[in-house]
């Protein structure tokens, strides 16, 4: 049975309360959210001195990296830090601790209902203030902002049911901040801090008819991507621009490898496999390969994908590979009946065997 | 310039000069930019095939990627067996160059070809309007000064657009294409072909030096204003404040070679203490780490070779003018060891080349500093 903490603050004063307290009382070894400074920068801090608690922006609009490709290079700490961090960094740090990069013993996690986050290009070209205006009162009547990204306007995860605490911020009253403690750990580490306890379970009718709306934004949002990419030859069009910088696959909190195969010495061919390949097709693209990576990419990771939209952001080519990802990431994890970053329990498809699988593919 | 060239006379004559270097046999292949087939952008293709080889595009309009990467990915692990002509922007060859003293592009049976280049148009402008662009590409192109706000910043401001360290270059005059060598290989090849090397044409030379003089007025102007900007750490700092350490810039850098740059590497990656004791020193520690250090790494790491071809701003995602801070600190570290990135191949890089007597002023700097603090105590 979950707790309710309910605090006569606005969420992020509710956080910031809380934050100070396990800082002060020593209970984790620090804090990780969210930042914007005074010159409006946006980035990520962990966080030991209380005095600059007064930075942190945990539900500020924004994902300038995914937080779950941070927390995944976490190496075991004395005593857990405290995060706050977006339904889908939180899906990506649970995938990337059934891949063995982390632990979840190594945080408090705290998530909240998404609203979803404006692409990275509005801080950049200075559109995000404009942006941003109607976000509010978007997620107080549980809408869709307009202009956010993509794959948020299409995300059905928003709701992250199993952090440790659930912070409700969708369609509620401002001025509260409602917490669930969905685990014993939530409630050992809020055993001392003060606010309304009683016993309920997050509530997610609330949100029941967002997620409605969301659902027919992805099948729109699936439609033109199955216009798009339909055989080899729409896949060409799609990413025959790419300039191969993998930008996608640097930011993808899901591609941890330190060396991307398709960057080492493997994909490096010499000159006599380039001419070979000449002789056979009279043409070659350079550097070679181009759609290979992303197919080769689709199909390691593809599994893991949360959806988060971050390689999207970064296309220098302007390429929704978000899109084209998430649909393809969940049809794969549909087959096996697998949803990325629902339950750290579950293991990922491709390593778990079964001796009767798919046995109408090899007729 | 030169008044009203038709770019596709040039396009045609580029072609028909390669088309007559093939049938001769003294080129197997040759390597030149094409419409991709979606027609949203180009892509670095090498063919074998004559009739495909009309279908390419000697001068486009945006360079999505750098053709030196392109040249590097063939010969990178030994020299090619065909004879392998490429016909790549000035930056483009300087960066060649480059990688050829970092051994990782191989000349040998490579014929570097080069044309007068008016500069690029921005990528994400061609993606967003592939047939206005083409449009807007070919008015710069025929406009006589060769200048336009349109272009590619670092473009604009490049006065090293003609006659690089190639084999062949197109001169560019009068909507004809002066063919002229920069090598005993080049010059051998004209020879072959039978065709005039025009190399000490006047009114070409003019043209060029005209427009060389205004970019570079605009180079110093721009690098005056870039030294402002960057000046002093806070400075610094505040100008990549938005960087999200996707390393994008790296990765499309033709001179950033490593296969895996340092602060992608595990050494970049402190365990949890390392980052709690960092955190613990300031009160926070920003993620992700080092994002400045990468920029200062890699600037200390290539800038003595940066060609300027503005890559590293078009990858950027959140518009940071890489390529000027790295254009302008390039420009000063050459300075310094009276370099220039991409000019010969024959010159030794400054960090590879041991000189017994080198900045010596550096050696006087630190003993007044010095100096100075013991005073200060």
């Amino acid at each position: 049975m979950s707790k309710l903490l309910t605090m006569k603050s606005k969420p992020e004063q509710a956080v910031k309360d809380l934050f100070k307290d396990l800082l002060e009382s020593g209970k984790v070894s620090g804090v990780f959210s969210l930042r914007k400074n005074e010159s409006g920068i946006v980035d990520y801090g962990l966080i030991t001195d209380v005095e600059k608690l007064n930075e942190i922006a945990p539900f500020h609009p924004l994902m300038p990296t995914n937080a779950g490709q941070i927390l995944g290079k976490f190496t075991s700490v004395p005593k857990p830090v405290a995060v706050i961090i977006k339904p889908c960094e939180f899906r990506a740090a649970i995938e990337l601790v059934k891949r063995e990069q982390t632990s979840l013993d190594n945080f408090l996690l705290l998530s909240y209902t998404c609203s979803g986050v404006f692409p990275i290009k509005s801080i950049a070209n200075d559109t995000f203030n404009d942006l941003a205006k109607g976000y509010e009162k978007a997620v107080e009547s549980a809408e869709i902002p307009n202009g956010i990204r993509p794959n948020c306007r299409a995300c059905e995860y928003f709701a992250p049911e199993n952090a440790d605490i659930l912070i409700s911020v969708i369609g509620e009253k401002s001025g509260e901040c409602k917490m669930f403690l969905n685990t014993e750990k939530a409630k050992e580490f809020t055993r001392d801090f003060s606010g309304d306890v009683s016993d309920k379970e997050f509530d997610a009718s609330k949100i029941a008819k967002l997620k409605e709306k969301r659902l027919k934004e992805k099948e729109e949002i699936y439609k033109e991507v199955n216009t798009e990419i339909s055989g080899l030859d729409g896949l060409i069009d799609v990413f025959g621009r790419c300039v191969g910088c993998h930008g996608c696959n640097s930011v993808c909190p899901i591609c941890y490898c330190t060396l991307c195969d398709f960057e080492s010495n493997n994909f490096d061919y010499n000159a006599p496999i380039i001419e070979r390949e000449l002789k056979q097709k009279k043409a070659l693209r350079l550097p070679p390969d181009t759609l290979f990576f992303h197919i080769g990419r689709l199909t390691h990771m593809s599994f893991s994908c949360v959806a988060c939209g971050m390689c999207s952001d970064v296309c220098p080519a302007a390429i929704q590979v978000g899109s084209v990802f998430k649909k393809s990431g969940e049809r794969v994890a549909k087959l096996f009946d697998f949803v990325p970053g629902r339950d750290v329990k579950e293991e990922i498809p491709v390593m778990i065997y079964k001796e009767e699988e798919f046995a109408e593919l090899g007729e | 310039m030169n008044k009203t060239i038709d770019v596709n006379n040039i396009r045609k004559d580029i072609l028909q000069f390669f088309g007559k270097a093939t049938d001769s046999g003294q080129i197997d292949a040759v390597m030149m930019p094409m419409l991709v087939p979606a027609k949203d952008s180009y892509a670095w293709i090498v063919t074998t095939d004559k009739a495909l080889l009309e279908k390419m595009n000697p001068v486009a309009p945006v360079m999505p990627v750098n053709g030196a990467i392109a040249l590097k990915r063939y010969t990178r692990k030994g020299k090619a067996e065909l004879k392998l002509a490429v016909l790549m922007r000035p930056c483009e060859i300087k960066a060649a160059i480059e990688l050829m003293k970092l051994k990782q592009v191989n000349p040998e049976s490579v014929f570097l070809f080069s044309c007068d280049c008016v500069g690029a148009l921005p990528m994400q402008n061609y993606i967003a309007d592939p047939e206005n662009t083409e449009k807007q590409f070919n008015e710069i192109f025929a406009a006589d000064n060769w200048k336009s706000s349109d272009l590619k910043p670092v473009c604009n401001i490049c006065d090293k657009f003609s006659y690089p360290a190639c084999d062949v270059h197109f001169g560019i005059s009068n909507s004809k294409i002066l063919p002229m060598s920069n090598s005993e290989k080049g010059a051998a090849l004209l020879t072959e072909l039978k065709v005039a090397d025009k190399k000490d044409d006047k009114d070409w030379k003019k043209s060029i030096e005209e427009t060389k003089k205004e970019r570079t007025s605009a180079k110093l102007k721009q690098y005056k204003e870039t030294q402002k900007e960057t000046d002093g750490f806070e400075n610094l700092q505040k100008l990549f404040s938005h960087c999200l350490g996707c390393h994008n810039c790296q990765s499309v850098c033709p001179i950033c070679y490593c296969r895996q740059c340092y602060f992608d590497s595990a050494a970049s990656k402190p365990n949890s203490d390392i980052k709690l004791m960092r955190a613990e020193e300031k009160g926070a520690l920003a993620f992700p780490l080092d994002r400045l250090m990468f920029h200062i790494g890699r600037m200390s790491h290539m800038s003595l070779s940066c060609v300027s071809c503005g890559l590293c701003s078009d990858a950027c995602p959140v518009d940071i003018p890489v390529a000027n801070v790295f254009g302008f600190v390039g420009s000063e570290t050459q300075k310094t060891f009276e370099y220039e990135s991409g000019a010969s191949a024959g010159d030794a890089l400054p960090m590879r080349d041991y000189k017994l007597d080198e900045l010596g002023e550096l050696g006087k700097l630190v003993e007044t500093a010095e100096g100075g603090e013991v005073e200060n105590e």
